[in-house]
Parts: C-alpha cells; sequence; structure tokens
C-alpha cells in the first residue's frame, strides 16, 4: 500500500510540478522519504541504460532517446536533466502504473558521475555507457581520478559496460573485463600526432603511472594510446567513427553509415557514436540510426543561432570550470572559414553554487585563436580581467581583444556594421543574459 | 642590473591538478619585465635537477595517486633540498605537494608513506568527503588578504610555522585557523591553481625575494589587480553567510 500512496504522491507532485515549471527532482525527494527503498519495489523494463561522465551525457541521452522513439520503442528518460538520485526516483515513479511497474520498453537514465553509486544501488543498469572523464567542475569534483573511484561503486558485475576506448580513465573501469562493448574513432584526417592541449591528462598510464605514448590524438589526451611498461593501451572498438570530413559536416560510421552534421564537431560525434553504439545494441538497424542522426539539431538547447541587429551568430553553450569543452567550442569557431568575431563571457561561474574559481581559465587552449579567421575577440562579464590576464599570456595580439565587463554594452558594440558572423562562448549560468539581447532564431 | 636567473618548474607534467603553470608564467613575466635575464626548467620524475642551480622552485598540486609517484622521486631531493631552503632561496609548494615535506603521508587505505622530513607534521588521507572551498587567507608579510581555491581530502597535523591565517575556507586541518607551511623562504599551501595569478600583491612579495636587490617592475599587474579586488569582493559577501 506504502509503494502505491508514494507512487500517487510523486505522480501528483510531478503533474503539479510541470504546471507551475518547478524542477523534477522534489516528487522524488518526497518519495526517498515515505518509502527510502521504492525504487527497489518497482518492476522495471528488460533494458535499463544509463549514460554517464563529464561531458556529453544530457545529449547523448537526448539522441538515444530520439533514435529509439523514432524506431517504435516507447522510452521513459530524464529529459529535464535532473541525474541524481531524486530525480531519476521522479522518473521512475511517474513512468510506473499503480500496478508498480514501468511502461515503456526502455528506461534511459542520465546519471550525475559522482552520485550514480547512490541511484544504481536499487536500480541497476542492464547498460552502461561512460563517455568520458575530464577536469569537470574540480571546484565540487576534485579531479578526474577522485570521480572515477566514485563511479567505480556504482559497477555491477552484471551490468554490460559500454566505453570510450580512446579516453584513457575511462577504458580502466573495462581493462582485464571481458565483456565490455568498446566504441571509439580511427586514426582521422583531422587527428595531430602531438597533443593540442594546455595540459596532458593522458600523459601517465592510470594503470601502472608510467609514462603512456599516442599514436593519435583525436583531440587534447583523446586519442590512442599506450604503455610500454605495463601494456595498458586504447582496446579495439566494436562500434567505430571510422572518417570525419569537418569541412562538409559529414561523419562515417563502421565505414558504411554517413551522417550529415548538424553541428560540426568531434563532441558532438563521439555523442552520436554512443547514441549509435546503444540503438545499434537495442536492435535497431543502423541505416536507420544514420537516418535519424543526419541533421540532428538538439533539442536541449546548447547550440543556439541568433541575430543580433544586421549581424548573425550561434551561441555554443560550454560549461564554465571545463576546460575541454571550451576547447571543442573554440575550434568551431577557428574553422569558420568566412571569418568570425568570438565572445566569451564569465558573469557566473556555476548557477547551482557559488565559487570565484577561475582556475580553468588557465586550462583553456585559448592560444588557437590567434588563427587569422578570428578577427574581434569581446570578453565580457564579472571575471571579463581574469580572462584579460588569461589572454595576455597568449600570443594574441592584445589590439584583437576588446575587454568590455557589462554583457549589455558588449552586446551594444557587436551590434554594428561589422559583417562577421559571431560566436558567443560560455554556460548554462551566463546565457540567458546574452540571449535576452539578441533575437534568436526561429522564436 | 641584469643578473641570469633560473626558474625550475618540477614535476610540471603530473603534479598539475589546474592550470598550475601560471604560476611559473608569472613569476617568469614579472622577473623579465623588470630587466633580469630568466630562463625555466620544466622537469619531471627521473630528471635529476641540480637544485642550487636554481632561484625559485615551484611545485603545483596533483591527484592523491600521483602524489605518492611523485614522492618516490621527490625523496631524492632530500639533502639536496634542506640546503636550498637554509640558503634562503625561494620555493613555493601548492596544493598537497607540500604535504611532501613532512614526516608522513598515510593515505585512505591506511598505507604510510615516509615524507622529506623538512618538517614534523603528518598528513592523513581519506576518500570520503573532497573537501573544496574559495578561500580567504591573511599573511603577516602581507597588507592584502589571499583568495584562492582548496581542493583536498587530506589533513595536515603538527604545523609549528604555519603560512596563513584562515578567514574563509579550511586550515590545515578540520577548525584550523592556521594553513600551509613556512621555512626561511619556502611556502607551502593547499591553495590550488594559479596562485600567484591571483594574488599579485603575494607575487609582488615573492618575486622580491627572487629578485634580491633588483628593483621590480610591476605595471603589468593591472588587470590582475582589477580581477583580486573583485574576487576578494565576491568572496567577501560570502563570509556573512558563513
Amino acid at each position: 500500500m506504502k509503494v502505491i500512496f508514494t507512487i500517487i504522491v510523486c505522480k501528483l507532485l510531478r503533474l503539479f510540478g510541470k504546471l507551475v515549471g518547478k524542477g523534477s527532482s522534489l516528487p522524488g525527494q518526497l518519495a526517498l522519504k515515505i518509502c527510502p527503498d521504492i525504487l527497489s519495489r518497482i518492476e522495471l523494463p528488460e533494458y535499463i541504460i544509463a549514460v554517464t561522465g563529464s561531458n556529453g551525457k544530457t545529449s547523448t541521452v537526448e539522441m538515444i532517446a530520439h533514435i529509439l522513439t523514432q524506431n517504435g520503442k516507447s522510452v521513459s528518460w530524464n529529459r529535464e536533466g535532473s541525474n541524481q538520485i531524486e530525480g531519476v526516483t521522479t522518473l521512475v515513479l511517474s513512468s510506473c502504473t499503480l500496478g508498480k511497474k514501468v511502461k515503456s520498453d526502455i528506461l534511459l537514465i542520465e546519471s550525475d558521475e559522482r552520485f550514480a553509486r547512490y541511484t544504481f544501488k536499487y536500480i541497476k543498469p542492464t547498460h552502461y555507457v561512460i563517455t568520458n572523464l575530464y577536469r569537470d567542475q574540480l571546484t565540487r569534483n576534485g579531479h578526474p581520478e577522485w570521480v572515477f573511484d566514485a563511479l567505480k561503486d556504482s559497477i555491477y558485475p552484471e551490468t554490460q559496460l559500454i566505453l570510450n576506448a580512446d579516453d584513457p580513465l575511462v577504458s580502466l573501469f573495462g581493462w582485464g573485463k571481458e565483456n565490455v562493448v568498446w566504441f571509439g574513432a580511427d586514426k582521422l584526417s583531422t587527428d595531430t600526432e602531438t597533443l593540442e592541449s594546455v595540459y596532458n591528462d593522458g600523459a601517465y598510464c592510470p594503470h601502472c603511472k608510467s609514462r603512456m605514448t599516442y599514436s593519435t590524438h583525436h583531440y587534447n589526451h583523446i586519442g590512442h594510446y599506450s604503455c610500454p611498461s605495463c601494456g595498458y593501451h586504447r582496446h579495439d572498438t566494436q562500434y567505430t567513427v571510422t572518417a570525419v570530413d569537418l569541412d562538409n559536416g559529414i561523419a562515417e560510421l563502421d565505414g558504411k553509415y554517413r551522417i550529415s552534421l548538424a553541428l560540426k564537431s568531434l563532441y558532438n560525434i563521439y555523442n552520436i557514436l554512443a547514441a549509435y553504439t546503444v540503438a545499434s545494441i537495442v536492435g535497431i538497424d543502423g541505416q536507420k540510426i544514420a537516418a535519424d542522426m543526419s541533421d540532428y539539431v538538439m533539442k536541449n538547447g546548447r547550440v543556439i543561432t541568433f541575430e543580433l541587429g544586421k549581424r548573425k551568430g550561434t551561441l555554443l553553450t560550454s560549461k564554465h570550470e571545463n576546460s575541454i569543452s571550451y576547447d571543442q567550442s573554440l575550434r568551431v569557431a577557428t574553422q569558420c572559414k568566412e571569418g568570425c568575431d568570438v565572445m566569451i563571457i564569465v558573469d557566473a561561474v556555476s548557477r547551482k553554487y557559488f565559487t570565484s574559481d577561475v582556475s580553468w581559465l588557465w586550462d583553456i587552449d585559448f592560444e588557437m585563436l590567434k588563427s587569422e579567421n578570428i578577427h574581434e575577440i569581446i570578453l565580457s562579464g564579472t571575471y571579463c580581467n581574469d580572462l584579460a590576464v588569461r589572454f595576455g599570456y597568449t600570443d594574441i595580439p592584445a589590439e584583437k581583444v576588446k575587454i568590455i565587463g557589462d554583457i549589455g554594452e558588449a552586446a551594444d558594440h557587436l551590434d554594428s556594421d561589422r559583417s562577421e558572423y559571431i560566436y558567443v562562448i560560455t554556460c548554462f549560468s551566463d546565457k540567458q543574459k546574452i540571449l535576452a539581447r539578441v533575437k534568436v532564431n526561429g522564436e | 642590473m641584469v643578473n641570469d636567473m633560473k626558474i625550475l618548474h618540477l614535476y610540471y607534467d603530473i603534479m598539475n591538478l589546474y592550470g598550475e603553470y601560471a604560476n611559473v608564467s608569472a613569476m617568469h613575466r614579472i622577473l623579465a619585465n623588470s630587466g633580469i635575464e630568466c630562463t625555466v626548467d620544466r622537469l619531471t620524475i627521473g630528471d635529476s635537477a641540480v637544485l642550487s642551480e636554481y632561484d625559485f622552485i615551484y611545485i603545483g598540486s596533483g591527484t592523491e595517486r600521483n602524489q605518492k609517484v611523485v614522492l618516490d622521486d621527490f625523496m631524492s631531493y632530500r639533502a639536496q633540498l634542506r640546503e636550498y631552503v637554509s640558503s634562503g632561496k625561494a620555493a613555493l609548494l601548492t596544493g598537497n605537494s607540500f604535504e611532501m615535506l613532512g614526516a608522513t603521508i598515510e593515505d585512505a587505505k591506511g598505507n604510510r608513506f615516509e615524507g622529506l622530513r623538512l618538517f614534523d607534521f603528518k598528513t592523513k588521507e581519506q576518500s570520503k568527503t573532497r573537501n573544496t572551498a574559495d578561500a580567504i587567507f591573511e599573511a603577516d608579510f602581507l597588507s592584502r588578504p589571499l583568495v584562492g581555491f582548496i581542493n583536498k581530502c587530506s589533513e595536515t597535523e603538527g604545523v609549528k610555522a604555519p603560512l596563513f591565517t584562515v578567514k574563509m575556507g579550511l586550515g590545515n586541518k578540520d577548525g584550523d585557523q592556521a594553513e600551509g607551511v613556512r621555512k626561511e623562504n619556502l611556502f607551502g599551501t593547499h591553495l590550488t591553481g594559479p596562485v600567484l595569478i591571483k594574488n599579485p600583491y603575494f607575487l609582488e612579495y615573492l618575486a622580491g625575494i627572487v629578485a634580491g636587490g633588483t628593483k621590480l617592475s610591476t605595471d603589468h599587474l593591472e588587470y590582475e589587480r582589477k580581477g583580486y579586488e573583485i574576487t576578494l569582493t565576491e568572496l567577501s559577501k560570502l563570509i556573512g553567510h558563513l
């Protein structure tokens, strides 16, 4: 009776929450208070697919849900991105019947990486995707190895691991295990022989701590690594990006499926690859997946095109406190052949908690903006001085860089007769501050 | 007056949790702008540096596992480092790197590692809670407080000559107002990241020691100072809430 009561309370709260536009973690939080082991009392579907990692989880989950529903599967997933145990509880209880059964074919869970061990104590995923482990929000997360240790406790022997073979730390979860599905990229035309990054988190073997070598880098420390000392190495992949053409926005999967890219970044390709891997395992035909992913524009609002006066631009939502996320966005700007201006805003470091820490700015490879197609660079927000100091330690000519602390004034400055395309690079916490000053396309 | 000076960034590729390299960039720039010829050596495990050749040594913060790997190598510098410190030359160790200078480090599993024993303090790690915090520290040798960030899972006990007084953030051990350690011109603090970029006044103080009698040029620190004031203001707002 208690279980059914809890389900009803959660469903009602969720309904009410939706009406008043409240977040999706509160109903689950209350449900867990009423019945702490509620998650283990619900009958779950055959497929329980979990996705975690530093970057790309929300996008990957959205893509998986899109492909599966396009192909006739019913999917319950945490689309609001409440990814700790409370949000997952809301998801499960709102998707289940009063007969205590989740109706959908597939339960798809985006999980926070540090708290996965609490969520999966009750719900054991049948399939578990780990996308990557980067320096991400270190003010909360400590560092990638600390997150690795926390995540390790959320993995059970019966769970099918689906791992990014190109990430040396993620791959350690599968080292020595038989039953692992590996995804990754072959040597690509966009690869570099040497590392292009401010730091090298692949310098030392995560297994034995001897120095590692790379035969190719896809980006940062993501690539084909091996440890001459203990033999740890990048695993062969079952699901593979076999070629990319970023200029024309094409990715090729497993040598046979061509996907036209809505966002021309390797980052996006990895998310597509992870989604392709999961959908293939569920039994969807590769050709169909490729069709569903072609020109797929994310609905999670992370890439937004806009107009500012006579000028056009794109906002690339990047994560503050996450240098690889920034590097990827900066790379998109450097690939703009026609030439562009770039605006970087750091106003509130986080929307969820307060910190004044800007150490992460020093891990971002801003140097790449010295590329000739980047014309003007605008630095804005409360931490514009810290950005200015950071740029002062690059070879970018000072006359290219303008420091305008007030975001409104910076927008006014951009609203000029210049014809260059504008890329705005900032975080969830700050994006509304600029979007309020522009005309968002499609609104 | 032009002196040739040398900076050593030791364990640059493994003790680099969060943009720590910028501390060396900041020191290099202030010396170079002051007319001091200055080179930087970036060395790591197995490189056998001769410490007496240097005028400033920096080691950054690392993961707990990396710190243990480094400690094994760092042990071989014990006698050299003692001599370097007693000669009055400057060194800065940030984050958990300064823990290696104590008597022992005990990891979360209870394994005990011998330190360099330049000090008697002991460090104990745990694996349950990551202790992170924005910080404001004061020092008797600086007119302005320090700002920064702490990111650790350890407690350090038995520091006799701490470096800073905690106004906000975390001390050497839980509830401790004392933070870091100092001996002659060796400075150790749990602050992580580009401490010398965020704290232009501390940079000036430290560079003053390194430069000896040479007058420093600090005009280039305009944005550093502005950024510092904003961070201090933002953090000071929090003190009321604590």
